[in-house]
Protein backbone atom coordinates (compact mmCIF):
# COMPACT_ATOMS: atom_id res chain seq x y z
CA UNK A 1 0.00 0.00 0.00
CA UNK A 2 1.42 3.38 -0.98
CA UNK A 3 1.53 6.28 1.43
CA UNK A 4 -1.26 8.10 -0.42
CA UNK A 5 -3.55 5.05 -0.50
CA UNK A 6 -2.93 4.58 3.21
CA UNK A 7 -4.04 8.16 3.80
CA UNK A 8 -7.14 7.56 1.71
CA UNK A 9 -7.94 4.48 3.81
CA UNK A 10 -7.49 6.46 7.03
CA UNK A 11 -9.68 9.28 5.75
CA UNK A 12 -12.37 6.84 4.64
CA UNK A 13 -12.31 5.20 8.08
CA UNK A 14 -12.65 8.56 9.79
CA UNK A 15 -15.48 9.46 7.44
CA UNK A 16 -17.22 6.18 8.22
CA UNK A 17 -16.83 6.83 11.94
CA UNK A 18 -18.16 10.35 11.67
CA UNK A 19 -21.10 9.12 9.63
CA UNK A 20 -21.88 6.32 12.07
CA UNK A 21 -25.56 6.47 12.73
CA UNK A 22 -26.24 7.51 16.32
CA UNK A 23 -28.22 5.06 18.44
CA UNK A 24 -31.40 6.67 19.70
CA UNK A 25 -33.31 5.71 22.85
CA UNK A 26 -35.32 2.58 22.10
CA UNK A 27 -33.12 1.44 19.21
CA UNK A 28 -31.83 -2.13 19.06
CA UNK A 29 -28.15 -2.86 19.48
CA UNK A 30 -26.19 -2.22 16.31
CA UNK A 31 -24.98 -5.41 14.71
CA UNK A 32 -27.87 -7.73 15.53
CA UNK A 33 -28.59 -10.45 12.99
CA UNK A 34 -31.86 -10.46 11.07
CA UNK A 35 -33.11 -13.25 13.31
CA UNK A 36 -32.21 -11.33 16.46
CA UNK A 37 -33.90 -8.22 15.09
CA UNK A 38 -37.02 -10.27 14.41
CA UNK A 39 -37.01 -11.45 18.03
CA UNK A 40 -36.50 -7.86 19.17
CA UNK A 41 -39.56 -6.84 17.18
CA UNK A 42 -41.69 -9.74 18.44
CA UNK A 43 -40.58 -9.07 21.98
CA UNK A 44 -41.47 -5.42 21.66
CA UNK A 45 -45.01 -6.47 20.75
CA UNK A 46 -45.34 -8.55 23.92
CA UNK A 47 -43.68 -5.78 25.97
CA UNK A 48 -46.28 -3.36 24.64
CA UNK A 49 -49.32 -5.65 24.78
CA UNK A 50 -52.00 -4.68 27.24
CA UNK A 51 -53.16 -7.49 29.52
CA UNK A 52 -56.68 -7.77 30.84
CA UNK A 53 -58.08 -10.02 33.58
CA UNK A 54 -59.21 -12.30 30.76
CA UNK A 55 -55.61 -12.67 29.51
CA UNK A 56 -54.10 -13.02 32.99
CA UNK A 57 -53.78 -9.53 34.43
CA UNK A 58 -53.75 -9.46 38.21
CA UNK A 59 -55.47 -10.08 40.50
CA UNK A 60 -52.92 -7.58 41.90
CA UNK A 61 -50.98 -5.37 39.53
CA UNK A 62 -49.16 -2.07 39.11
CA UNK A 63 -49.72 -1.72 35.39
CA UNK A 64 -51.44 -3.44 32.51
CA UNK A 65 -48.37 -3.69 30.26
CA UNK A 66 -44.60 -3.28 30.44
CA UNK A 67 -44.90 -0.44 27.97
CA UNK A 68 -47.41 1.44 30.11
CA UNK A 69 -44.57 2.37 32.47
CA UNK A 70 -41.52 2.07 30.21
CA UNK A 71 -42.77 4.46 27.56
CA UNK A 72 -40.87 7.74 27.51
CA UNK A 73 -39.37 8.83 25.15
CA UNK A 74 -39.70 5.40 23.53
CA UNK A 75 -40.69 1.89 24.53
CA UNK A 76 -38.07 0.77 27.06
CA UNK A 77 -37.76 4.24 28.52
CA UNK A 78 -39.06 5.76 31.71
CA UNK A 79 -42.57 6.68 32.87
CA UNK A 80 -44.38 8.75 35.44
CA UNK A 81 -45.68 5.81 37.52
CA UNK A 82 -44.37 5.45 41.06
CA UNK A 83 -44.77 2.16 42.88
CA UNK A 84 -44.47 1.12 46.50
CA UNK A 85 -42.11 -1.38 48.11
CA UNK A 86 -42.02 -2.38 51.78
CA UNK A 87 -39.64 -4.36 53.99
CA UNK A 88 -38.63 -4.64 57.62
CA UNK A 89 -35.04 -4.16 58.77
CA UNK A 90 -34.46 -5.61 62.23
CA UNK A 91 -31.22 -6.39 64.04
CA UNK A 92 -29.21 -5.98 60.87
CA UNK A 93 -31.35 -8.48 58.96
CA UNK A 94 -33.64 -7.71 56.07
CA UNK A 95 -37.11 -9.21 55.96
CA UNK A 96 -38.73 -8.68 52.54
CA UNK A 97 -42.09 -9.38 54.21
CA UNK A 98 -43.12 -12.01 51.70
CA UNK A 99 -45.49 -13.36 54.36
CA UNK A 100 -47.32 -10.01 54.27
CA UNK A 101 -47.25 -9.42 50.51
CA UNK A 102 -43.89 -7.71 50.19
CA UNK A 103 -41.61 -6.48 48.93
CA UNK A 104 -43.66 -5.09 46.00
CA UNK A 105 -47.01 -3.73 47.18
CA UNK A 106 -49.29 -3.61 44.16
CA UNK A 107 -51.42 -0.53 43.74
CA UNK A 108 -54.31 -1.94 41.70
CA UNK A 109 -56.70 -4.88 41.82
CA UNK A 110 -58.87 -6.52 39.22
CA UNK A 111 -62.65 -6.06 39.51
CA UNK A 112 -62.97 -9.69 40.66
CA UNK A 113 -60.54 -9.21 43.54
CA UNK A 114 -62.18 -5.96 44.50
CA UNK A 115 -65.53 -7.70 44.55
CA UNK A 116 -64.18 -10.56 46.67
CA UNK A 117 -62.18 -8.57 49.22
CA UNK A 118 -63.33 -4.99 48.78
CA UNK A 119 -59.80 -3.68 48.26
CA UNK A 120 -58.45 -1.29 45.62
CA UNK A 121 -54.79 -2.11 46.31
CA UNK A 122 -52.71 -4.57 48.26
CA UNK A 123 -52.73 -3.80 51.99
CA UNK A 124 -49.52 -2.23 53.27
CA UNK A 125 -47.63 -4.79 55.41
CA UNK A 126 -48.27 -4.11 59.10
CA UNK A 127 -44.75 -5.22 60.08
CA UNK A 128 -42.98 -2.91 57.64
CA UNK A 129 -40.56 -0.37 59.03
CA UNK A 130 -39.38 0.69 55.60
CA UNK A 131 -41.45 2.12 52.75
CA UNK A 132 -40.02 3.01 49.36
CA UNK A 133 -41.36 4.84 46.36
CA UNK A 134 -39.87 3.60 43.10
CA UNK A 135 -39.92 5.35 39.77
CA UNK A 136 -39.68 3.51 36.46
CA UNK A 137 -36.07 3.11 35.33
CA UNK A 138 -35.11 3.12 31.68
CA UNK A 139 -34.13 -0.38 30.58
CA UNK A 140 -31.72 0.61 27.84
CA UNK A 141 -28.46 -1.38 27.73
CA UNK A 142 -29.62 -3.87 30.37
CA UNK A 143 -28.47 -6.72 28.14
CA UNK A 144 -24.99 -5.21 28.23
CA UNK A 145 -25.15 -4.79 32.00
CA UNK A 146 -26.22 -8.42 32.31
CA UNK A 147 -22.98 -9.54 30.70
CA UNK A 148 -20.54 -7.61 32.85
CA UNK A 149 -18.62 -10.43 34.56
CA UNK A 150 -19.06 -10.85 38.30
CA UNK A 151 -15.28 -10.69 38.54
CA UNK A 152 -15.35 -7.13 37.19
CA UNK A 153 -17.96 -6.07 39.75
CA UNK A 154 -15.96 -7.67 42.54
CA UNK A 155 -12.80 -5.98 41.30
CA UNK A 156 -14.46 -2.57 41.74
CA UNK A 157 -15.62 -3.39 45.28
CA UNK A 158 -13.75 -1.76 48.14
CA UNK A 159 -15.87 -2.51 51.16
CA UNK A 160 -12.96 -1.76 53.52
CA UNK A 161 -12.21 1.55 51.78
CA UNK A 162 -8.57 0.56 51.39
CA UNK A 163 -7.85 3.59 49.22
CA UNK A 164 -9.30 5.93 51.87
CA UNK A 165 -11.46 7.86 49.41
CA UNK A 166 -14.56 7.50 51.58
CA UNK A 167 -16.18 5.26 48.97
CA UNK A 168 -16.63 1.61 49.86
CA UNK A 169 -18.77 -0.13 47.31
CA UNK A 170 -19.83 -3.70 47.86
CA UNK A 171 -22.01 -6.11 45.90
CA UNK A 172 -25.48 -7.13 46.96
CA UNK A 173 -26.57 -10.77 46.83
CA UNK A 174 -29.74 -12.40 45.53
CA UNK A 175 -31.82 -14.77 47.68
CA UNK A 176 -29.54 -17.65 46.74
CA UNK A 177 -26.32 -15.76 47.34
CA UNK A 178 -25.35 -14.78 43.80
CA UNK A 179 -24.01 -11.31 43.05
CA UNK A 180 -26.84 -8.93 42.22
CA UNK A 181 -26.84 -6.09 39.74
CA UNK A 182 -30.43 -5.22 38.73
CA UNK A 183 -32.89 -3.08 40.63
CA UNK A 184 -32.24 0.01 42.72
CA UNK A 185 -30.74 -2.21 45.43
CA UNK A 186 -28.89 -4.57 43.02
CA UNK A 187 -30.87 -7.45 44.46
CA UNK A 188 -31.45 -9.35 41.21
CA UNK A 189 -28.64 -11.26 39.53
CA UNK A 190 -29.74 -11.66 35.94
CA UNK A 191 -31.84 -9.83 33.42
CA UNK A 192 -33.86 -12.97 32.69
CA UNK A 193 -34.90 -13.20 36.34
CA UNK A 194 -35.64 -9.51 36.56
CA UNK A 195 -37.93 -9.71 33.54
CA UNK A 196 -39.69 -12.93 34.57
CA UNK A 197 -40.20 -11.59 38.08
CA UNK A 198 -41.49 -8.26 36.80
CA UNK A 199 -44.22 -9.96 34.77
CA UNK A 200 -45.65 -11.35 38.01
CA UNK A 201 -44.83 -8.60 40.49
CA UNK A 202 -45.90 -5.74 38.22
CA UNK A 203 -48.75 -7.22 36.20
CA UNK A 204 -49.72 -10.48 37.86
CA UNK A 205 -48.75 -12.37 34.71
CA UNK A 206 -47.45 -15.80 35.65
CA UNK A 207 -44.94 -17.46 33.35
CA UNK A 208 -42.95 -20.67 33.17
CA UNK A 209 -40.14 -19.25 35.32
CA UNK A 210 -42.44 -17.84 38.02
CA UNK A 211 -45.63 -19.88 37.65
CA UNK A 212 -47.40 -18.75 40.82
CA UNK A 213 -49.26 -15.52 41.55
CA UNK A 214 -48.37 -13.05 44.27
CA UNK A 215 -50.29 -13.48 47.50
CA UNK A 216 -52.71 -10.79 48.70
CA UNK A 217 -51.05 -9.19 51.69
CA UNK A 218 -49.78 -12.66 52.59
CA UNK A 219 -53.14 -14.36 52.11
CA UNK A 220 -54.08 -16.68 49.26
CA UNK A 221 -56.13 -15.51 46.31
CA UNK A 222 -59.84 -16.08 46.99
CA UNK A 223 -61.38 -18.86 44.89
CA UNK A 224 -62.78 -17.77 41.55
CA UNK A 225 -60.85 -14.49 41.43
CA UNK A 226 -58.14 -15.57 38.99
CA UNK A 227 -59.56 -18.05 36.55
CA UNK A 228 -56.83 -17.78 33.90
CA UNK A 229 -54.74 -20.92 33.78
CA UNK A 230 -51.09 -20.60 34.82
CA UNK A 231 -48.69 -19.87 33.29
CA UNK A 232 -50.42 -16.90 31.71
CA UNK A 233 -47.73 -16.37 29.08
CA UNK A 234 -45.69 -19.14 27.53
CA UNK A 235 -41.94 -19.62 27.33
CA UNK A 236 -41.73 -18.19 23.81
CA UNK A 237 -43.51 -14.98 24.83
CA UNK A 238 -41.26 -14.67 27.87
CA UNK A 239 -38.12 -15.35 25.84
CA UNK A 240 -38.83 -12.81 23.10
CA UNK A 241 -39.72 -10.16 25.68
CA UNK A 242 -36.45 -10.92 27.40
CA UNK A 243 -34.66 -10.57 24.07
CA UNK A 244 -36.36 -7.24 23.40
CA UNK A 245 -35.00 -5.83 26.65
CA UNK A 246 -31.66 -7.60 26.19
CA UNK A 247 -31.19 -6.10 22.74
CA UNK A 248 -32.07 -2.50 23.66
CA UNK A 249 -28.97 -0.44 23.02
CA UNK A 250 -27.34 2.25 25.09
CA UNK A 251 -28.33 5.49 23.37
CA UNK A 252 -25.39 7.35 21.88
CA UNK A 253 -24.60 10.34 24.08
CA UNK A 254 -25.32 13.57 22.24
CA UNK A 255 -22.33 15.47 20.90
CA UNK A 256 -20.68 17.57 23.56
CA UNK A 257 -19.73 21.16 22.94
CA UNK A 258 -16.82 22.78 24.72
CA UNK A 259 -18.95 23.44 27.81
CA UNK A 260 -20.15 19.84 27.94
CA UNK A 261 -16.61 18.52 27.59
CA UNK A 262 -15.57 20.71 30.51
CA UNK A 263 -18.52 19.31 32.46
CA UNK A 264 -17.38 15.78 31.68
CA UNK A 265 -13.91 16.58 32.99
CA UNK A 266 -15.34 18.20 36.12
CA UNK A 267 -17.62 15.20 36.72
CA UNK A 268 -14.48 13.11 36.99
CA UNK A 269 -12.41 15.72 38.83
CA UNK A 270 -14.90 16.18 41.67
CA UNK A 271 -15.06 12.43 42.22
CA UNK A 272 -18.40 11.38 40.72
CA UNK A 273 -16.66 8.72 38.66
CA UNK A 274 -15.58 7.03 41.89
CA UNK A 275 -18.95 5.27 41.70
CA UNK A 276 -20.39 6.30 38.34
CA UNK A 277 -17.69 4.48 36.35
CA UNK A 278 -17.88 5.87 32.81
CA UNK A 279 -17.58 2.55 31.01
CA UNK A 280 -18.12 -1.12 31.67
CA UNK A 281 -17.20 -4.01 29.43
CA UNK A 282 -19.21 -7.13 28.77
CA UNK A 283 -17.74 -10.62 28.86
CA UNK A 284 -17.91 -13.18 26.11
CA UNK A 285 -21.29 -13.79 24.49
CA UNK A 286 -22.46 -15.83 21.51
CA UNK A 287 -24.44 -12.73 20.51
CA UNK A 288 -21.86 -10.67 18.67
CA UNK A 289 -23.59 -7.37 19.40
CA UNK A 290 -23.11 -8.05 23.13
CA UNK A 291 -19.76 -9.79 22.98
CA UNK A 292 -16.89 -8.04 24.82
CA UNK A 293 -18.46 -4.66 24.25
CA UNK A 294 -17.55 -1.47 26.08
CA UNK A 295 -20.49 0.80 26.83
CA UNK A 296 -21.10 4.08 28.65
CA UNK A 297 -22.61 2.70 31.86
CA UNK A 298 -21.74 5.30 34.50
CA UNK A 299 -22.17 2.76 37.29
CA UNK A 300 -20.06 0.26 39.21
CA UNK A 301 -23.14 -1.93 39.91
CA UNK A 302 -22.19 -1.83 43.60
CA UNK A 303 -24.04 -0.75 46.72
CA UNK A 304 -23.07 2.47 48.44
CA UNK A 305 -24.33 4.04 51.63
CA UNK A 306 -26.14 7.15 50.44
CA UNK A 307 -26.99 8.55 53.85
CA UNK A 308 -30.01 8.50 56.12
CA UNK A 309 -31.92 11.17 54.22
CA UNK A 310 -32.36 8.83 51.25
CA UNK A 311 -32.79 5.62 53.28
CA UNK A 312 -35.97 3.60 52.71
CA UNK A 313 -36.14 -0.21 52.43
CA UNK A 314 -33.63 -3.02 52.73
CA UNK A 315 -33.23 -5.88 50.23
CA UNK A 316 -30.87 -8.82 50.56
CA UNK A 317 -27.68 -7.46 52.06
CA UNK A 318 -28.55 -3.88 51.21
CA UNK A 319 -29.52 -1.85 54.25
CA UNK A 320 -32.05 0.98 54.06
CA UNK A 321 -29.38 3.57 53.13
CA UNK A 322 -27.61 1.36 50.58
CA UNK A 323 -28.33 1.91 46.90
CA UNK A 324 -26.73 0.59 43.76
CA UNK A 325 -24.98 3.31 41.80
CA UNK A 326 -27.63 4.30 39.31
CA UNK A 327 -26.52 3.77 35.70
CA UNK A 328 -26.75 7.13 33.95
CA UNK A 329 -27.56 5.56 30.59
CA UNK A 330 -30.37 7.48 28.97
CA UNK A 331 -30.34 10.18 31.65
CA UNK A 332 -31.52 12.72 29.08
CA UNK A 333 -34.87 10.91 28.99
CA UNK A 334 -35.45 11.23 32.73
CA UNK A 335 -37.82 13.86 34.10
CA UNK A 336 -37.70 12.98 37.81
CA UNK A 337 -34.43 11.96 39.41
CA UNK A 338 -33.20 9.57 42.10
CA UNK A 339 -34.81 6.23 42.92
CA UNK A 340 -38.07 7.78 44.10
CA UNK A 341 -38.24 10.77 41.79
CA UNK A 342 -37.89 13.30 44.60
CA UNK A 343 -35.46 15.48 42.64
CA UNK A 344 -36.93 17.68 39.93
CA UNK A 345 -33.56 18.57 38.39
CA UNK A 346 -30.14 17.01 37.97
CA UNK A 347 -28.65 19.68 40.27
CA UNK A 348 -31.10 18.76 43.00
CA UNK A 349 -30.37 15.08 42.56
CA UNK A 350 -26.65 15.67 43.06
CA UNK A 351 -27.29 17.88 46.08
CA UNK A 352 -29.42 15.14 47.65
CA UNK A 353 -26.57 12.64 47.47
CA UNK A 354 -25.29 11.83 50.97
CA UNK A 355 -23.24 9.20 52.76
CA UNK A 356 -20.36 8.01 50.63
CA UNK A 357 -21.25 10.56 47.97
CA UNK A 358 -21.03 13.52 50.38
CA UNK A 359 -17.53 14.45 49.27
CA UNK A 360 -18.39 14.56 45.58
CA UNK A 361 -21.63 16.39 46.40
CA UNK A 362 -19.78 19.03 48.40
CA UNK A 363 -17.24 19.52 45.65
CA UNK A 364 -20.09 19.93 43.18
CA UNK A 365 -21.72 22.52 45.43
CA UNK A 366 -18.44 24.37 45.70
CA UNK A 367 -18.18 24.79 41.92
CA UNK A 368 -19.03 28.08 40.27
CA UNK A 369 -22.49 28.35 38.75
CA UNK A 370 -20.93 28.04 35.30
CA UNK A 371 -19.07 24.89 36.19
CA UNK A 372 -22.15 23.34 37.77
CA UNK A 373 -24.09 24.10 34.61
CA UNK A 374 -21.33 22.44 32.60
CA UNK A 375 -21.59 19.25 34.68
CA UNK A 376 -25.35 19.22 34.20
CA UNK A 377 -24.95 19.83 30.46
CA UNK A 378 -22.66 16.82 30.28
CA UNK A 379 -25.08 14.62 32.23
CA UNK A 380 -27.98 15.67 30.02
CA UNK A 381 -26.01 14.45 27.02
CA UNK A 382 -26.15 10.84 28.25
CA UNK B 1 -30.68 -19.64 32.29
CA UNK B 2 -29.45 -22.60 34.28
CA UNK B 3 -29.32 -20.48 37.41
CA UNK B 4 -32.77 -19.15 36.67
CA UNK B 5 -34.04 -22.66 36.47
CA UNK B 6 -32.42 -23.42 39.81
CA UNK B 7 -34.55 -20.73 41.40
CA UNK B 8 -37.79 -22.54 40.83
CA UNK B 9 -38.72 -25.86 42.24
CA UNK B 10 -38.09 -28.46 39.61
CA UNK B 11 -39.07 -32.01 39.32
CA UNK B 12 -36.32 -34.54 39.67
CA UNK B 13 -37.64 -37.77 38.35
CA UNK B 14 -37.15 -40.89 40.40
CA UNK B 15 -34.11 -42.77 39.14
CA UNK B 16 -35.12 -45.22 36.48
CA UNK B 17 -33.43 -48.10 38.27
CA UNK B 18 -35.83 -47.62 41.17
CA UNK B 19 -38.80 -47.84 38.91
CA UNK B 20 -37.41 -50.92 37.19
CA UNK B 21 -36.58 -52.79 40.37
CA UNK B 22 -37.73 -56.36 40.74
CA UNK B 23 -41.27 -57.34 41.68
CA UNK B 24 -43.42 -57.42 43.65
CA UNK B 25 -44.86 -54.29 42.11
CA UNK B 26 -45.64 -51.60 44.63
CA UNK B 27 -49.19 -50.71 45.45
CA UNK B 28 -50.63 -47.98 43.26
CA UNK B 29 -49.18 -44.98 45.08
CA UNK B 30 -47.83 -41.72 43.74
CA UNK B 31 -44.18 -42.05 42.67
CA UNK B 32 -41.81 -40.36 45.08
CA UNK B 33 -40.85 -36.96 43.76
CA UNK B 34 -38.29 -34.56 45.05
CA UNK B 35 -37.98 -30.83 44.75
CA UNK B 36 -34.97 -28.61 45.15
CA UNK B 37 -35.38 -25.11 46.53
CA UNK B 38 -32.59 -22.55 46.65
CA UNK B 39 -32.98 -19.46 48.76
CA UNK B 40 -32.38 -17.57 51.97
CA UNK B 41 -33.35 -18.90 55.38
CA UNK B 42 -36.09 -16.65 56.70
CA UNK B 43 -36.82 -18.50 59.93
CA UNK B 44 -35.66 -21.80 61.36
CA UNK B 45 -36.66 -23.65 64.49
CA UNK B 46 -34.59 -26.73 65.21
CA UNK B 47 -36.84 -27.76 68.11
CA UNK B 48 -40.05 -27.86 66.09
CA UNK B 49 -38.16 -28.88 62.95
CA UNK B 50 -39.54 -26.11 60.77
CA UNK B 51 -37.89 -23.93 58.18
CA UNK B 52 -39.18 -20.99 56.14
CA UNK B 53 -37.17 -20.31 53.02
CA UNK B 54 -37.34 -17.20 50.84
CA UNK B 55 -37.06 -18.15 47.19
CA UNK B 56 -38.18 -16.37 44.09
CA UNK B 57 -37.51 -14.84 40.73
CA UNK B 58 -36.35 -11.26 40.57
CA UNK B 59 -38.56 -9.14 42.81
CA UNK B 60 -41.28 -11.77 42.86
CA UNK B 61 -40.46 -13.61 46.08
CA UNK B 62 -42.09 -16.59 47.73
CA UNK B 63 -41.96 -18.05 51.22
CA UNK B 64 -41.72 -21.84 51.28
CA UNK B 65 -42.49 -23.70 54.51
CA UNK B 66 -40.69 -26.99 55.17
CA UNK B 67 -40.34 -29.47 57.96
CA UNK B 68 -37.31 -31.49 58.91
CA UNK B 69 -36.93 -35.04 57.68
CA UNK B 70 -35.05 -37.54 59.89
CA UNK B 71 -31.62 -36.70 58.51
CA UNK B 72 -31.74 -32.97 59.24
CA UNK B 73 -33.23 -33.26 62.73
CA UNK B 74 -30.92 -32.26 65.59
CA UNK B 75 -30.96 -35.82 66.90
CA UNK B 76 -29.85 -37.35 63.62
CA UNK B 77 -26.63 -39.37 63.89
CA UNK B 78 -25.96 -38.80 60.20
CA UNK B 79 -23.26 -36.38 59.17
CA UNK B 80 -24.25 -33.30 57.22
CA UNK B 81 -26.01 -30.06 57.87
CA UNK B 82 -29.01 -29.99 60.22
CA UNK B 83 -31.59 -27.36 61.01
CA UNK B 84 -29.69 -26.51 64.19
CA UNK B 85 -26.74 -25.40 62.04
CA UNK B 86 -28.80 -22.85 60.17
CA UNK B 87 -29.63 -19.25 60.91
CA UNK B 88 -31.71 -16.58 59.17
CA UNK B 89 -29.83 -15.07 56.24
CA UNK B 90 -28.02 -18.27 55.22
CA UNK B 91 -28.25 -19.12 51.54
CA UNK B 92 -29.12 -22.79 51.23
CA UNK B 93 -30.14 -25.52 48.82
CA UNK B 94 -32.84 -27.77 50.27
CA UNK B 95 -33.80 -31.10 48.76
CA UNK B 96 -37.34 -31.98 49.77
CA UNK B 97 -40.11 -34.42 49.10
CA UNK B 98 -43.78 -33.58 49.11
CA UNK B 99 -46.01 -35.43 51.52
CA UNK B 100 -49.76 -35.67 51.43
CA UNK B 101 -50.49 -36.44 55.06
CA UNK B 102 -49.92 -33.95 56.45
CA UNK B 103 -49.58 -31.98 53.22
CA UNK B 104 -46.24 -30.25 52.94
CA UNK B 105 -42.58 -30.39 52.13
CA UNK B 106 -40.14 -32.48 54.11
CA UNK B 107 -36.44 -31.68 53.88
CA UNK B 108 -34.27 -34.69 53.12
CA UNK B 109 -31.00 -32.83 52.75
CA UNK B 110 -29.88 -29.26 53.10
CA UNK B 111 -26.63 -27.50 52.39
CA UNK B 112 -25.30 -23.97 52.56
CA UNK B 113 -24.29 -22.70 49.17
CA UNK B 114 -21.42 -20.71 47.87
CA UNK B 115 -22.81 -19.23 44.72
CA UNK B 116 -20.57 -19.47 41.69
CA UNK B 117 -19.44 -16.26 40.03
CA UNK B 118 -20.19 -15.78 36.38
Amino acid sequence: MTVSSRWVAVLLSLLALSCKKPVNPGDPLPGLTAEQLARFTRGKEVFDSVFTPHTGLGPLFNSTSCGECHEDPMVGGTGDEVEVHATAFKNGMCDPLVQEGGPVIQLHTTPALKKALGIDREPFPPSANGRASRTTPVVFARGLMDLVPDSAILAYADSEDRNHDGVHGRPNRSVDGRIGRFGRKAFVSTLAEFNAGAFVAEMGITNPVQPTEENIGGKPIPPGVDSTADPEINQEELDVTDDFVRFLAAPTPTKLDRNGRRGRDLFSKIGCTGCHFPTLRTGASPILALDRHEFPAYTDLLLHDMGQDLADICLGQAGPADFRTEPLIGLRAIQHFLHDGRAATVDQAIELHGGEASGARDRFKALTAEDRAAVVAFLKSL
Amino acid sequence: MLRTILLIPFLMSTPIRHRLQAPPPPPPTQPATSYTYVGTVHAVNAQTGTLDLITGVGMSLRLVHMTAGPVVRPSSPASGLRFADLKPGDAVRAECRRTSAPPGLVVNRIEKIEAPAR
